[in-house]
């Protein structure tokens, strides 16, 4: 008690000394927490909407699509399976609209909605037999097409027939993934509708959903449901679907919280820094503090709780501006108590562990203020005699005496300031990283720009017109497959493109590209997967007939988490290859897909469907204002480990700016002195940082993208001139804020060095 | 009270050992006023800063009241001082940050006195020493001779049964000296043991008790008679 009030004491005088410097602690503090806690609510929100939609639908674990009606008794009656949604039945239709062609899936519901997975109706009404051309359409198709209540949809059947139907509701629904993420989109009618607009029934598929009593035994029921039916086309389970409503994907999720852990780490750097920095600069009180009777670890007690309440506090404030930041700017639900709390807790030992270590040292002081450090000396000393003897100015000189011959705090600048410099190299390198993804798709596996489907047109006709179209380099027909493979709860997609002798120009990691019939390329997310490695065969099953492929080489893959099979389209059997699916074309370099695009849609007059291929870094691009945001905070963190240094240097030279003075060097020279030696290890510390964060950039990324199933080789390292800039930004911000307070200090009169001293001394 | 045996003292940090006190002998009754003097160098500072557990020392034994001390921990000894011994370094080691008043209280509250006693006890010191307007100055914004001043008052703060005063008077001129002498002596007739180090004949002369060092070894050791002081002109002088 008696100790804490005296404590109390010490640390309220100490904490008034230094207002601004604790205040941007606590703001470095502060902004870390609210950047994290932001990533994390988005990151929550990204996949709260399945969480939440799977409940309120009351959705079905399993998805099964197959060819034929299915028994659903007999599926019910399976192990583990409570109730069943369908089946229904579901026709492939396109929706006409200016220029788009997007593709959906037309399902018949009934009137009454189902008791597992129904649609949850947000705008207008369900369905209803008093209007038969109504439509339902889910909301994030709707959205993504500009569809709303009252719009008439234009379809194309499989068939060739057009039909329009009209908007009566649009609804949520947990059996698929956003679109277009997720695609076909999905439209619901009553199945009398459907059965209007598409008769055949060959040209339809059966849904069905099975609503499990344990949400992870979907592996073991779903190779039941294998055995048990015929012609499953597809089968996917809840974890799909909530894979697919995740922020985008979960590069960007990773990503997130890569930069948000590191930055708690740079964070608690800075904080330690600071504690460490001001420790030092107090070695003489504390010894005091001990030669009135604070024991060892009553001092250590009273710097952690001074410098851990400062970080406390900035975490208290960074949790409650990342608590209301993303409802007041990006309209997000409030994050969840529970990661928040996580967050913190996990924060405040951080914030603990950093300040512990300087705490302990400050304990170690003996209650003997220990002498003065031994005046400066040894091989710094002949680089200064030789600098004076070329006549450099004394400044420099005195400054770059200064600069290393206090080793701790001079590493401690060089390393706070290395840290966040290092994070700043690495968020630029994700930025290069993804601005190559956009400069060259090909080196991420996009080579072609645009895909076409022959639409209205025959194969011949399509081919023709793709001939004609000069701004085509090439054009690679293909066919995209679902595959079920072996002891898989679920389909893995086969590409079939290219000819095995006229492959497709894949960017090979490891290994080589496919060159004959049963060869093949996968991603990273396919191998880790399937659990195989390069020379491994696989053995899936394609629409009930066996496809078995030799691995070739790993490519780098963007799409579906990299879960992706290419081969060549005469490794397939002719009925799923003949004809191809799709066109892929390779546009003539400076050709403009847009451009090319328009004109075969004017050419076809609008009867191909041309659609372009979306590169990564376009759904990546929240990354960038985040990686600035980030970049802001660092320089931030950055900034306080500069001021720390600062004051540590300044309080460290009360005494010998008043010796400087006295031997008659003008404030100009002083104030030179100074800045030399803050500069130094300024540079010292950017350059490293630079250098650490432009080495390990390029395989950080790689680490990423080969847990993201893309695959190692899409890193990037900053550009060089980019660099340069940076590090002279970085230096040139530093010594501007360096030279305020050197300036302050020059200035001032000497006699304040009687401060820690109590020397008599003379005036400039 | 205090006891001192065959105690040694050798820095040996910066490569060749300096022997600053060897074997000393020393014994100190409880209310004895003693006076230590020597030249600069003599081992002064090296001995009082031992006595009052702030530097291990090399050999020996330390007694304080009846208990064997020198083996104590350092938080021991911190434990110690903050009940029984007040200290006054040679160079003041005011608390940068905190004002004249909170360095004066810190003791007292660190010994367990009420903030209210602290403070009433602050100002009777502070008084006493002339400096009740500095009371909520920096130590920085003090002359040297009033930083010393404050030293002493914040060792007397927790009314220490021992007083360990590293020149306490170095800075001052005799105004103030006479200043600190009559707190000294009120001290002393408090019943405060004072052990005292000087360079000033003329304070010395108001001990008990001087002792003499020289190169770390004691050369000479004498008591004052009481009455000899007290017919002394010069030290009612000072009074
Ligand atoms: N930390 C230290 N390391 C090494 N030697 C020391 C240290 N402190 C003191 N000494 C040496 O020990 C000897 C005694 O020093 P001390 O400070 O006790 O002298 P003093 O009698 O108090 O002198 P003054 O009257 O000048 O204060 C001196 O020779 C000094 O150089
Ligand atoms: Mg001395």
């Amino acid at each position: 008690m008696s100790t804490a009030r005296a404590a109390t004491r010490w640390i309220s005088a100490d904490l008034r000394a230094r207002k601004g410097q604790a205040a941007l602690t606590v703001l470095a503090v502060a902004g870390i927490l609210a950047a994290l806690l932001t990533g994390a609510t988005l990151l929550e929100e990204g996949t709260n909407p399945w969480r939440s939609l799977f409940g309120q639908t009351n959705g079905a674990h399993i998805w099964i699509h197959t060819t034929e009606r299915p028994d659903v008794w007999r599926l019910r009656e399976l192990d583990g399976v409570a109730t069943s949604a369908g089946p229904y039945r579901s026709a492939p239709v396109t929706l006409v609209q200016d220029g788009k062609r997007p593709q959906a899936a037309l399902r018949g519901l009934p009137a009454q909605l189902p008791e597992v997975a129904r649609p949850q109706v947000q705008e207008g009404r369900w369905l209803s037999s008093e209007q038969p051309d109504g439509a339902v359409v889910e909301r994030s198709f709707a959205r993504a097409s500009g569809l709303r209540l009252g719009a008439p949809l234009t379809l194309n059947t499989v068939g060739g027939s057009r039909q329009v139907l009209y908007v009566r509701g649009i609804a949520d629904s947990a059996e698929q993934g956003f679109y277009p993420e997720w695609t076909p989109g999905l439209i619901w009618v009553l199945p009398s509708t459907l059965d209007r607009i598409e008769p055949k029934h060959e040209l339809s598929e059966w849904v069905t959903g099975l609503r499990l009593a344990d949400a992870d035994a979907t592996q073991v029921v779903s190779q039941r449901v294998l055995v048990e039916l015929r012609q499953v086309e597809r089968v996917y389970t809840w974890r799909e679907v909530r894979a697919a409503m995740e922020l985008d994907n979960r590069l960007l999720g990773t990503l997130l919280a890569l930069f948000g852990v590191v930055g708690l780490v740079a964070a608690a750097l800075a904080l330690a820094n600071a504690a460490g920095g001001r420790v030092l600069g107090q070695l003489r009180d504390l010894a005091t503090l001990k030669s009135l009777g604070f024991t060892r670890g009553q001092v250590a007690l009273l710097l952690v709780a001074e410098h851990g309440a400062l970080g406390l506090l900035g975490i208290g404030i960074g949790l409650a501006a990342g608590w209301v930041l993303p409802v007041v700017l990006l309209g997000a639900g409030a994050a969840a108590p529970l990661p928040v709390l996580a967050i913190g807790a996990g924060a405040a030992l951080v914030v603990l562990a950093a300040v512990g270590l300087p705490a302990w040292r400050g304990g170690r002081t003996p209650p003997i203020p220990a002498a003065p450090a031994a005046p400066p000396r040894g091989h710094l000393s002949r680089l200064a005699r030789l600098a004076l003897l070329v006549r450099l100015p004394p400044a420099l000189v005195l400054g770059t005496r200064d600069a290393f011959t206090r080793r701790v705090p001079a590493f401690l600048t060089a390393f706070g300031l290395a840290v966040p410099m290092m994070m700043i190299t690495i968020g630029l390198g994700v930025w290069a990283t993804l601005d190559g993804f956009l400069k060259n798709p090909e080196q991420v596996g996009q080579s072609a720009a645009l895909i076409v489907k022959t639409g209205k047109l025959t194969q011949g006709q399509a081919e023709e017109l793709i001939a004609r179209e000069p701004g085509v380099e090439r054009s690679y027909p293909g066919s995209t497959v679902n595959a079920l493979a072996p002891g898989e709860a679920r389909s893995v997609q086969v590409r079939a493109i290219g000819g095995s002798r006229e492959p497709y120009p894949y960017p090979v990691a490891e290994g080589r590209g496919y060159s004959q019939p049963g060869e093949g390329v996968a991603g990273q997310g396919l191998l880790d997967l399937l659990g195989v490695k390069i020379g491994d065969r696989v053995r899936l099953t394609v629409g009930g007939s066996p496809l078995i492929v030799r691995i070739v080489g790993r490519v780098v893959e963007p799409d579906l988490d990299g879960q992706v099979l290419s081969v060549g389209l005469d490794t397939l059997e002719a009925k799923d290859s003949v004809p191809p699916g799709y066109h892929a074309l390779v546009l003539k370099p400076g050709a403009d897909p847009g451009e090319v695009r328009l004109r075969l849609l004017s050419a076809s007059q609008e009867g191909l469907d041309v659609q372009r291929v979306v590169n990564p870094a376009e759904r990546l691009g929240v990354l960038r204002p985040v990686i600035a945001a980030l970049i802001a905070v660092l320089a931030l963190i950055g900034l306080a480990n500069l001021l720390t240094a600062i004051g540590l240097g300044l309080r460290d030279h009360a005494s010998d700016l008043a010796v400087l003075k006295a031997m008659g060097l003008t404030p100009r020279q002083v104030t030179a002195t100074l800045v030399t030696a803050t500069g130094l290890l300024v540079v010292a510390g950017v350059l490293t940082g630079t250098a650490v964060g432009a080495a390990t950039v390029t395989g950080l990324i790689d680490l990423q993208g080969h847990t993201s199933g893309v695959g190692a080789g899409i890193g990037r390292p900053p550009a060089a001139a980019t660099l340069v800039v940076t590090v002279l930004a970085a230096v040139s911000a530093a010594l501007a804020v360096a030279l305020i307070p050197a300036r302050r200090a020059a200035r001032a009169h000497v006699t304040t060095a009687r401060l820690t001293h109590g020397v008599p001394s003379g005036r400039s | 009270m205090l006891k001192a045996h065959n105690l040694v003292k050798i820095y040996a940090a910066s490569g060749v050992p300096v022997h600053a006190v060897r074997g000393l002998d020393l014994e100190i009754e409880a209310g004895e006023f003693v006076a230590i003097m020597g030249p600069s160098g003599s081992g002064k500072s090296t001995l009082i800063h031992m006595l009052g557990g702030l530097d291990p020392r090399t050999s020996g034994e330390i007694w304080l009241d009846g208990k064997r001390v020198d083996t104590l921990s350092e938080s021991g000894w911190a434990l110690l001082r903050r009940k029984k011994v007040g200290f006054v370094f040679q160079g003041f080691n005011l608390v940068a940050n905190m004002t004249v008043a909170d360095n004066v209280e810190l003791p007292a509250l660190l010994a367990g006195t009420s903030p209210r006693e602290a403070r009433e006890r602050r100002e009777q010191l502070l008084d006493k020493l002339s400096l009740s307007d500095r009371a909520e100055a920096s130590p920085g914004q003090l002359s040297g001779g009033e930083q010393q001043r404050v030293a002493l008052a914040r060792a007397l703060a927790n009314r220490p049964a021992l007083l360990l005063a590293d020149e306490p008077t170095g800075n001052l001129d005799s105004r103030n000296t006479r200043d600190v002498l009559r707190l000294l002596g009120e001290v002393h007739r408090g019943g405060q043991t004072i052990v005292m180090v000087t360079h000033d004949a003329r304070v010395a002369a108001l001990a008990d008790r001087v002792v003499s060092l020289l190169d770390g070894e004691i050369v000479d050791d004498g008591r004052i008679p009481r009455r000899k002081i007290a017919g002394a002109g010069e030290v009612i002088d000072l009074r």
